[in-house]
């Protein structure tokens, strides 16, 4: 597979960051609501918790931070405009992307990945703000901190894979804004964004795992909990691994046969 | 109700049997009337569109499987849609412009002074491309298609919406680009300006098909064999008899008439006809019209 050259990546990825940051106050106010949404979370689960040291086996402190870290990944990694490609087909400007000497699925990846880059800096406040708050607790080391980070990044290219998936049946469908509100939301659940894995049932939680969903936020929010530690972070990682290697595949063959019927809407 | 469970598919064919040739160096106006399949043709000639039949080659290569290769060879301006960054200043798209390529640092400055000097876009290039106007964001579109260099400019198109200064200033820029570098220019257009102003070569096609593909004199003089004239006079009007020269209507004009005539250019000149009525009707005026490439199109769009 070829994909870009390095500076050609970049240059999208740059670009793609800052006309998301170009817009200041909403920058601004993203930060404030994340910041908001900690505090709210950390009082939510705070008074959950009141009286029980520990549900489904899980102790207040990590259910807490769990559900903090969830709302951040939530808000970063899956944002409503979860792929550029969706808007490009609907209004024709992906005849663009395919008159390039860049491939569609780095063009794609790449606005993409430059939109979310541009959360980072509101995810490190909101981030702050719980460690300030002592609702999510410091990772207990710097071999944690590292797998947190690694898991977090794989599991943001999973993010984007499967989104670019989705995107890509704009190709095969005229009108899918609906379907998208689903699959959006359905994501969010089975990522555990929302809530835990672990306090869902047995058999659930056992096919979400089996998902590329709960590789995207479950996997590096366990890790950071240690929750998977040494061996079983490592396999975690493996997973995550295999579960990229996998949709980069299967984006590409997606994107073959969606080349064949590329409709370009509007003359 | 039917149609939420079955679709019934109808094939319609955006373009059958097209063929041309274009060689390195020529600028080719291409017409037609809307839904005529212009833009289909382009597309297949950019490589966006698979054809399902048939053979399209750009340099030797097959846009659609050379991709990549093809891409580095063309410049594509679609005037319904743009491909600069609607958030960022207009810098911003050439500089992503020139990463894409792969042009040097160097280059990349000097083509941009180039470009800025040709269509004035210095006063604009920091704005962002949400508010520029029509005017000013074409000179955009126009200045990151061709960038890069490439020999081979698609224009689809590139006037549509603009004033008539804006539509001037494109049109030197594409004459000027075609006669300092050789750029082939294909361009597709509903103002028969453009092409008037561009091309030697027109190719119509029309539900699909090639209608006409040649000289665009040629063109005027088999869809409009007769020189029009507008000869105004004093009343009465005198009887019309003179040989050569049709008189085809009369119109009332502040107290004078105006009597459209006409002639064939091959058998009787334009000064020769002008002599015989000024020889025999009092003329207070005189205009001749000149071959409207315009009543052409309209003439082959509607002889279907």
């Amino acid at each position: 597979m070829r994909y870009g050259r390095p500076p050609a990546s970049a240059a999208i990825i740059a670009k793609a960051a800052k006309s998301v940051l170009i817009y200041r106050s909403d920058i601004l106010v993203g930060i404030v609501s994340l910041a908001l949404r900690v505090v709210l979370v950390h009082l939510v689960w705070q008074a959950l918790y009141a009286g029980d040291a520990s549900v489904a086996g899980i102790g207040r402190d990590d259910a807490i931070g769990y559900a903090i870290l969830g709302a951040i990944f939530n808000v970063t990694f899956q944002p409503w405009h979860f792929s550029s490609l969706m808007s490009r087909v609907s209004d024709g400007t992906v005849v663009f992307d395919l008159i390039r000497p860049v491939g569609l699925i780095t063009l794609s990846l790449g606005q993409q990945f430059g939109a979310v880059l541009a959360g980072f800096p509101r995810a490190l406040i909101g981030m702050a703000v719980a460690l300030a708050l002592g609702a999510v607790p410091p990772p207990t080391g710097v071999a944690t901190a590292l797998a947190f980070v690694v898991s977090s990044l794989l599991g943001l290219a999973i993010a984007l894979l499967c989104n670019l998936l989705v995107a890509m049946t704009a190709f095969w469908t005229t009108e899918i804004y609906g379907a998208i509100m689903v699959y959006h939301m359905a994501a969010a659940f089975c990522s555990g964004a929302l809530i835990p894995l672990w306090f869902m049932p047995g058999p659930l939680a056992t096919a979400l795992s089996c998902l590329p969903f709960s590789a995207q936020v479950f996997t590096p929010l366990s890790i950071y909990l240690g929750r998977e530690p040494d061996m079983h972070t490592l396999a975690s990682i493996g997973g995550q691994l295999v579960w990229v290697v996998a949709l980069a595949g299967l984006s590409r063959l997606v994107w073959r046969r969606a080349l064949l019927r590329v409709v370009i809407h509007g003359g | 109700m039917r149609s939420l469970f079955t679709t019934r598919r109808v094939v319609t064919k955006a373009v059958d049997g097209v063929s041309m040739t274009v060689g390195p160096g020529e600028m080719v106006g291409y017409l037609g009337p809307n839904g005529a399949g212009k833009s289909t043709t382009i597309k297949m000639l950019t490589g966006v569109l698979v054809p399902t039949s048939g053979r399209v080659e750009v340099n030797g290569l097959v846009p659609w499987r050379d991709r990549r290769a093809n891409a580095r060879a063309i410049g594509v301006v679609f005037g319904q849609r743009t491909q600069l960054w609607q958030d960022l200043p207009l810098r911003d798209s050439f500089e992503l412009v020139a990463k894409l390529y792969g042009m040097g640092r160097n280059r990349y400055l000097s083509r941009l002074a180039a470009f800025t000097d040709l269509l004035d876009l210095g006063p604009f290039i920091d704005t962002p491309v949400r508010s520029l106007s029509l005017g000013q964001r074409m000179r955009g579109d126009l200045a990151a298609a061709m960038l890069h260099e490439p020999p081979l400019l698609y224009l689809d198109e590139p006037t549509v919406g603009l004033d008539v200064v804006a539509k001037a200033r494109i049109r030197d820029f594409i004459a000027n680009l075609n006669a300092d570098t050789g750029t082939t220019v294909i361009l597709t257009t509903h103002d028969i300006a453009d092409v008037e102003r561009l091309c030697r070569r027109a190719v119509i096609i029309d539900e699909g098909r090639v209608a006409y593909d040649g000289d665009l004199d040629a063109l005027r003089r088999r869809y409009l064999p007769y020189r029009e004239l507008a000869v105004i006079v004093q009343p009465p009007l005198p009887e019309w008899d003179i040989p050569g020269v049709e008189l085809v209507d009369t119109v009332a004009h502040h107290g004078h008439v105006i009597l459209n005539v006409r002639h064939d250019p091959l058998m009787l000149s334009t000064p020769e006809a002008i002599g015989r009525i000024t020889a025999r009707v009092a003329v207070v005026d005189l205009t001749v019209k000149e071959p409207d490439l315009e009543q052409v199109i309209h003439r082959i769009y509607t002889a279907r």
